[in-house]
């Protein structure tokens, strides 16, 4: 299966040329870049584990564009997004956040049934590879 | 077609404004199938789906019966008609704020007070009323689908929604400021006509805080209720990344999307149904104040 979270997941992977030009559009308006990897992509796993600290104070697309490559070379079997983070409104929202490194092999998951009462179901999703230890889910 | 619609990459799916519990399809049975397809989509694809569950219905308890069978049942939205009324749409929003549950609001009912200019009122207003309800989301014009809109007033029911302050705007059809310090905002609703061809017009005029919901323009078409997903999500994507990359969508827009249509067959087949049709009427909602250059 193909993991479709987040912004472009439905385009063919995009190259570093494109990534290079998404980060500027964000820094352009403001947004802090930050890089976050998993190897638990569970739909509920909002917060994923930080690659170093949000780039609060980088300004150049250059730098994240460094910082993805080192992500990538570490974490080369894990999920890495980039996310967009916009505090300048009086708000503060990810605006964008886009997967830019994949598994080679993604299993998906299970859909766990619960029959309860009446024609009461409780669903389960399940990833296929947390079974294993964190760190080894992608061999 | 829940199931397939989700799975072929829309994030919701949603009831119809008339699906209500019909002797051809009862509330119960419905809301049992629907979240069966909303797992099966969120197992295929890992991301989290959802499908508007209407519980309209003829009195407040059993609405909110049928929203605490929705809760029970692990849904993550319900929806109601605007024609339940007004004390109803604020209790049942206060009820899904307990229950951490987004609300959708289906205009239903709108036009028969919204559509003459010489009686009723505007849907601005509504939007205002709306707002203050306490809904999450409300349809809110689209400018180019069926409901039909002149671009400058969805503009201002836009503005309305989502603005933390509305600066007095004539052209928007805002007559005064209005300052909405901390309330919550609504996400508008793009919905009716609205198909894969009109992406660069649709992301132009609305742009990103805005669900565009696509019935027909997914469902009508050769190659299955999926591949009609599927071509408009890629339609969407490709649209914000080329825009993103500095390009002008409103001139290049039919190119961005002949371009992605060569890596997604699903996409040329909707492009080659959909095409330019659209719809194309003069609005009746029209601004009661248009600039004109004066000489200086």
């Amino acid at each position: 299966m193909r993991l479709t979270q987040g912004t472009f997941s439905f385009l063919p992977e995009l190259s570093d040329e494109q990534i290079r030009a998404q980060v500027e559009y964000c820094l352009t308006r403001g947004w802090a870049l930050s890089i976050e990897v998993t190897d638990d992509p569970h739909p509920r796993n909002t917060y994923w584990e930080m690659y170093g600290e949000p780039m609060f104070d980088l300004h150049d697309a250059a730098g994240v564009l460094m910082e993805l490559t080192s992500a990538r070379a570490t974490f080369f079997d894990h999920y890495i997004r980039l996310n967009a983070f916009d505090s300048t409104q009086g708000w503060e929202t990810v605006r964008l956040s886009f997967i830019v490194n994949r598994p080679a092999e993604e299993p998906g998951f299970e859909l766990i049934r619960q029959e309860v009462e009446g024609r009461h179901l409780r669903y389960t999703l399940r990833s296929y590879a947390t079974s294993r230890p964190e760190g080894e889910r992608y061999p | 077609m829940v199931y397939e619609a989700l799975r072929g990459g829309l994030d919701f799916t949603k009831d119809d404004e008339n699906i209500n519990s019909q002797p051809f399809m009862h509330w119960r049975d419905r809301f049992l199938s629907c979240m069966e397809a909303v797992n099966r989509a969120s197992a295929a694809t890992g991301e989290v789906k959802g499908h508007y569950l209407n519980v309209t219905a003829g009195t407040m308890e059993d609405i909110y019966e049928r929203a605490e069978f929705a809760r029970d049942l692990g849904s993550v939205v319900i929806m109601i008609d605007l024609v339940i009324g007004y004390t109803a749409i604020q209790s049942i929003s206060k009820w899904a704020r307990r229950n951490d549950m987004v609300l959708h609001l289906h205009r239903a009912g709108a036009s028969t007070y919204t559509r003459q200019k010489s009686h009723g009122i505007s849907f601005r207003v509504i939007a205002k009323w709306m707002r203050l309800a306490g809904v999450d989301h409300i349809h809110a014009g689209t400018v180019v689908g069926k409901l039909e809109g002149d671009p400058d007033m969805i503009a201002g029911f836009y503005d309305i929604l989502r603005e933390p302050i509305n600066p007095l705007d004539l052209r928007h059809g805002i007559y005064f400021e209005q300052d909405w310090a901390s309330m919550r905002k609504v996400m508008p609703v793009a919905s009716g006509g609205i198909h894969a061809g009109q992406m660069h017009q649709l992301l132009t005029y609305l742009g990103d805080d805005v669900i565009l919901q696509f019935g027909g323009g997914t469902i009508g078409r050769p190659m299955g209720i999926q591949a009609g997903a599927t071509a408009n999500r890629v339609a969407l994507e490709a649209m914000v990344l080329a825009r993103n990359e500095g390009r002008d969508i409103w001139n290049e827009g039919p190119d961005i999307l002949a371009a992605a249509a060569r890596d997604c067959s699903p996409l040329r087949a909707a492009l080659d149904t959909w095409g330019e049709i659209t719809f194309d009427y003069t609005s009746t909602d029209t601004p009661d104040y248009v600039p004109t250059s004066t000489p200086s």
